[in-house]
């Protein structure tokens, strides 16, 4: 298991190895077409989020592949360290940004809860036991980490029309709006299914909508056990 | 002393205007203008001839210009949309000859002399000022098209749409109070 460091330094490689890089101008016009024309054809703001999600899901699957052919990383330890990939080479090696994570463990409870309020459980255990269940907490279905985008390519000079802003609603919570960069929660749902993980990612904020920062959400829902295919004997 | 600015696409579409009121103290030719001599009521009904010369000229412009009333001296804002059109012409005449981006003072109407700028992509920016100030002028006309160029790579921006996004507003206003 490599540390946080050594993460660093792999992104860092990968990203200047990588031969075929595009015009980042170039990459913000056309994705800010496409995501214009969506908002025309669907004239939705929910759908065209879907959608969004969708393409970027398409992408997540087949980008997995490219990526841990190039980073020759094993599997992860445990959520944490999907976090800490996923920010510090993910990221860096495609979109050369590094966002930063905070994580948070599942809300657990019996062997799962490693930061009790009473520490006392603690001094007893052996270190192995310790650690096992500090992986086992971080790796529970519910843990989730945040990622914070302090720079986004994708949403460069963009400014959001009026309608595409979240209304406040009866309860005072904002609903409905276009997040812009929901590409993003595809390709990191789509990547994360083919490695067995099946995680639900959200946007939390995002600075177009008026937020303080963007920050997206990946919550691990359950790991995929493997599964023979309908027809295969 | 005021300004006043209008974006026009290369269409001829209005998509932005903004009066500004200059705090810099400049020559002091303000007090002998022609309009404030004359009693408001005078040139009233002279500047109603003018709409509605301009109005055949362009009807889409004056009528898509909004109708929030804006403080420039006293003039009236027919008069201003007209002296605006009407160096229209005159540049795009002066655009066929020169093809600097910043075309210097191309006209002038009683007090108001109009200074305009063409850009690469046919955007014309137009601004109406009472006095002198080419080189204070060149840079605001600089620093509008820069503004301009981050405003038109929004996605969300159409060439021949009004630009109602606030931040550029606040930055154009910024930099008139800035050059102006």
């Amino acid at each position: 298991m490599a540390s946080t460091k050594q993460f660093k330094n792999i992104g860092e490689d990968l990203w200047k190895s990588r031969t075929d890089k595009i015009n980042a101008e170039l990459f913000t016009m056309a994705y800010g077409s496409l995501v214009v024309q969506l908002i025309q054809d669907y004239e939705d703001y929910a759908e065209v989020n879907k959608q969004l999600e969708k393409m970027g899901y398409n992408i997540g699957t087949r980008l997995i592949e490219d990526f841990l052919a190039r980073s020759s990383l094993g599997r992860c330890a445990d959520f944490r360290e999907v976090g800490e990939v996923v920010a510090k080479v993910g990221f860096k090696s495609f979109l050369n940004i590094t966002p930063s994570v905070v994580h948070h463990p599942a809300p657990g409870s019996g062997t799962g809860t490693a930061q009790p309020a009473g520490a006392t459980p603690r001094s007893s255990l052996l270190p192995s036991q310790n650690a096992a269940i500090q992986a086992q907490t971080h790796s529970a279905p519910g843990a989730f980490f945040v990622l914070t985008l302090d720079e986004n390519p994708l949403a460069e000079f963009v400014e959001l029309p009026e309608s595409a802003l979240p209304t406040v609603g009866a309860d005072s919570t904002p609903t409905g709006g276009l997040w812009y960069s929901n590409i993003l929660c595809g390709v990191l749902r789509g990547a994360l299914e083919m490695v067995q993980m099946q995680c639900e990612v959200v946007f939390l904020s995002d600075v177009l909508r008026g937020d303080e920062s963007t920050d997206i959400r990946v919550k691990l829902v359950r790991y995929l056990e493997e599964e023979v295919p309908v027809g295969d004997d | 002393m005021s300004h006043h600015l209008f974006l026009l696409s290369p269409t001829d579409t209005p998509i932005y205007s903004l009066a500004h009121q200059s705090t810099k103290s400049t020559a002091p030719s303000s007090g002998s203008t022609l309009s404030s001599n004359l009693p408001s009521w005078s040139t009233a009904p002279f500047s109603g001839t003018l709409t509605a010369l301009s109005g055949a000229q362009s009807v889409g412009t004056a009528s898509t210009q909004n109708g929030a009333p804006k403080i420039g001296a006293g003039q009236d804002r027919h008069v201003i949309q007209m002296i605006a059109n009407a160096s229209l012409d005159v540049i795009e005449e002066m655009m066929v000859s020169n093809s600097a981006m910043y075309l210097k003072s191309i006209d002038k109407f009683n007090e108001w002399t109009v200074s305009a700028f063409v850009t690469p992509g046919n955007m014309k920016f137009v601004l109406l000022h009472e006095a002198k100030n080419d080189e204070g002028i060149r840079s605001f006309f600089m620093e509008v098209w820069e503004l301009y160029v981050k405003t038109a790579m929004n996605p969300f921006h159409r060439s021949d749409r009004t630009i109602r996004s606030t931040v550029f507003d606040a930055r154009v206003r910024a930099s008139a109070k800035k050059w102006l």
